[in-house]
């Protein structure tokens, strides 16, 4: 499924960027993002994966969702005040996501980094969908997509995330899918929620070809597969699949210092 | 503007690029339906707050590009929808929302975003009843004054402040071009 690309329709990309793509494509770092339910194990895979790859001489970023500078106050503020309708939230982790694609993700990997997204896109589409949004319409706010090399799928049953996650904290309101379930009880509610999230997940797998992960394995057991699945990843070819995502950023990079340095 | 029983319950879109005009406009409007005993209110930008917010940040972090810029004002359209807006049009009044779409739109597509995905993005929002076009004054000149007063200076000063692609005259030259096309066709977006 492709969203619409954000950029004026005939706009050709530029043969500069087509060159300079071309010559990061093997110094350019990998994104690899972790998804799954809360509860899933991605967070104790991530941080393993993580300490792994810096221990193979690799400079490593990670990125979380809804940890943009700019935005995450104003998520917080708002979620903690339950002001948000679906659409607005959507929207918010929009444009978190927009941001720290453009100045946290990009720049690192085209510095060479590692990137490790612990919660890419994903979460958002699979939460907005669970919530009853038009997932064509939740893409299109996401577009232009970036696709990442990998995306590591952590699957758990509902029981195993719901005793995961109520063992460690009561689910925060959003998160438990309360203001569309409307339970009182944040564990009831996030076991509602997270079932459709769970078939959300599955659907986006199988558009987006997620590398499934049994959570339920022993943990030094999802580690030796997430290790062995990377080193036999292929590379997402830029130039053929986030040809879009890049121009837009690149002509933004040249504009603005921070980024620009990196770029 | 029409009799008094088809103002009611109408939304009222005015359109423009300098948040002070756009206060002024909107304001003189509402007294002349106020006069003419319509029930009124007016939904301005950046009532959610998340502008202002955005605005007491660290300067540091006030760097965003024109697409965060537009997810950030459809979120408060969609908040200005859902507390001001639509309830009072359920009550059968008039709501005058400066900015609505179009200038927004306008900005946006000036920035070079494409016409089909701030259409997509901005396909929660209902059409208005009708639009009203600021008078632009120093059409040649960009914005000035506090990023406060409104989504223009808000926008050019994130915008400008960090890229010089986006020049504000240019910028705002180009948003006014494109909000005359879309009033001269009888559309905001």
């Amino acid at each position: 499924m492709a969203a619409r690309s954000g950029r004026q329709p005939g706009t050709r990309t530029p043969r500069r960027v087509r060159d300079l793509l071309r010559r990061h494509e093997e110094t350019r770092g990998l994104l690899v993002a972790f998804e799954g339910p809360d509860g899933s194990g991605k967070t104790t895979q991530r941080k393993l994966f993580a300490r792994w790859l810096e221990s193979q001489g690799h400079r490593v970023f990670v990125t979380k969702g809804g940890s943009s500078p700019l935005i995450k106050p104003l998520l917080q503020a708002r979620r903690k005040a339950h002001a948000l309708s679906p659409e607005e939230l959507c929207l918010l982790q929009a444009a978190d996501f927009r941001n720290r694609l453009e100045q946290e993700i990009l720049p690192a990997l085209w510095s060479g980094q590692v990137v490790i997204a612990d919660r890419y896109l994903f979460t958002g589409l699979a939460r907005d969908a669970a919530r009853g949004l038009d997932l064509d319409w939740v893409l299109h706010a996401y577009a232009p997509l970036f696709w990442p090399d990998i995306v590591f799928n952590f699957t758990v049953s509902l029981d195993t995330s719901t005793s995961r996650v109520a063992s460690a904290r009561a689910p925060k309101f959003y998160d438990a899918g309360q203001d569309v379930t409307h339970l009182q009880d944040p564990i009831i509610s996030y076991r509602a929620f997270a079932s459709r999230v769970m078939r959300e997940y599955e659907n986006l797998a199988v558009i987006f070809r997620f590398v499934t992960i049994d959570g339920e394995q022993p943990i030094y057991e999802q580690h030796k597969r997430i290790r062995r699945l990377y080193q036999e990843a292929r590379r997402t070819v830029w130039g053929e699949w986030n040809i879009e995502a890049l121009t837009e950023w690149l002509e933004w990079a040249a504009a603005v210092p921070e980024v620009g340095r990196e770029a | 503007m029409k009799r008094k029983d088809q103002a009611q319950g109408r939304l009222i879109a005015v359109e423009g690029t300098r948040g002070t005009d756009l206060r002024k406009s909107a304001r003189a409007l509402r007294r002349r339906l106020i006069s003419r005993k319509v029930g009124v209110g007016v939904s301005w930008w950046d009532a959610s707050g998340a502008f202002f917010e955005m605005g007491l940040g660290k300067r540091k972090h006030r760097i965003a590009s024109p697409r965060t810029l537009m997810l950030l004002y459809a979120a408060d359209l969609l908040f200005r929808l859902r507390w001001e807006i639509r309830p009072a049009l359920a009550e059968g009044r008039t709501v005058i929302a400066a900015p609505y779409l179009g200038t927004a739109v306008a900005f946006g597509r000036a920035c070079g975003l494409s016409r089909d995905w701030l259409a997509s993005l901005f396909g929660f929002a209902p059409r208005p009843d009708a639009c009203h076009r600021v008078e632009e004054r120093k059409k040649a000149a960009g914005w000035k004054g506090s990023a406060q007063v409104g989504f223009g200076e808000f926008s050019s000063a994130i915008l400008g402040a960090v890229s010089p692609s986006f020049e504000p005259v240019r910028l705002r030259r180009e948003t006014i071009a494109l909000l005359e096309k879309s009033c001269r066709r009888g559309r905001v977006s």
